[in-house]
């Protein structure tokens, strides 16, 4: 199966209830979901999204890959160096289970296996005041 | 009605049985037991996990491609009821079960043999490297090398007679 998933200490703020992460009403999106976004005309939405106070940085810096937003720009940058996005964009690189796949395996149909999907990172606009 | 496929597993939901999870974009997952339903919830690849039957095809654990498996579709046009297409359905559900099975079984006991050649491999190479538990490596040298020094002087000795 290889390496365990787990990155940092078991400790950490976030893992202490983990059955909380797993709750619908904290439910995050779905690699698949992801693979829709990433669609040129989408993709293109959700990174220039209009000024809203309510979300983390006014929606202004957002993460295709790993749908989250960011305070600023700074560290929407730090974050595309970081391990957790890194390993997003690995599983991001096959293309996403669907349920015709598991009917298939289930003995409807041959196998077909994954197309891989080439993904990179978002290009940044740098805009210098 | 209809038995459905879990998403997680691929194993039959039958009506009444499982959960469905409709997502908030209107897409419906069904899994057969809560087992399936927390591994989704964890967000865990079907793909990557070994029990399940989407694990076991993208891995080659099983007959992937095969006419035997074209069968079986999700059909979404009605057909009327006529006894004798029923009846000649079921034969033929049977035969080509049959059939899969058959073949399922052939696949796996080939697949078994690469494993008894690797294990043989590995055997003859075990003995290899540990033979000197079996023999000692310099044993029976001593008797060797006496019988060599036995025939050189025997050889000498009769080169001397051919000399004199």
């Amino acid at each position: 199966m290889g390496k365990s998933k787990q990155t940092g200490n078991h400790k950490s703020d976030k893992k202490k209830n983990i059955a909380k992460t797993w709750k619908t009403k904290r439910r995050t999106k779905d690699l698949d979901q992801i693979h829709a976004d990433m669609k040129p005309e989408v993709a293109a939405k959700l990174l220039h999204q209009e000024v809203d106070y309510d979300v983390t940085g006014c929606a202004q810096h957002y993460c295709l890959h790993c749908a989250r937003y960011f305070v600023d720009m700074k560290s929407l940058k730090e974050h595309f160096k970081s391990k957790v996005h890194k390993k997003r964009l690995k599983q991001l690189r096959e293309e996403p289970y669907t349920q015709a796949e598991a009917e298939r395996a289930a003995g409807m149909g041959s196998y077909v296996p994954p197309k891989i999907v080439e993904v990179k990172t978002q290009t940044v606009e740098e805009d210098m005041d | 009605m209809r038995i459905e496929k879990c998403y997680f597993c691929s194993g039959p939901v039958y009506p009444g049985h499982g959960v469905m999870f409709v997502r908030n974009d209107c897409k419906a997952f069904r899994f057969c037991r809560s087992k399936c339903h927390k591994n989704f919830k964890k967000k865990r690849n079907p793909r990557k996990t070994r029990w399940t039957k989407a694990f076991r095809k993208a891995s080659g654990k099983e007959l992937t491609v095969d006419n035997s498996l074209e069968f079986e579709k999700r059909r979404c046009i009605p057909v009327k009821y006529n006894r004798n297409l029923w009846d000649k359905t079921v034969e033929a559900m049977k035969r080509v079960e049959e059939i899969k099975q058959k073949r399922q079984a052939r696949f796996i006991m080939n697949r078994l043999k690469k494993g008894k050649q690797l294990e043989k491999e590995e055997a003859i190479n075990e003995v290899k490297k540990n033979i000197h538990l079996i023999k000692a490596p310099h044993a029976g040298k001593a008797k060797q090398m006496e019988d060599k020094m036995v025939q050189m002087l025997k050889e000498d000795i009769e080169m001397g007679d051919e000399d004199n």
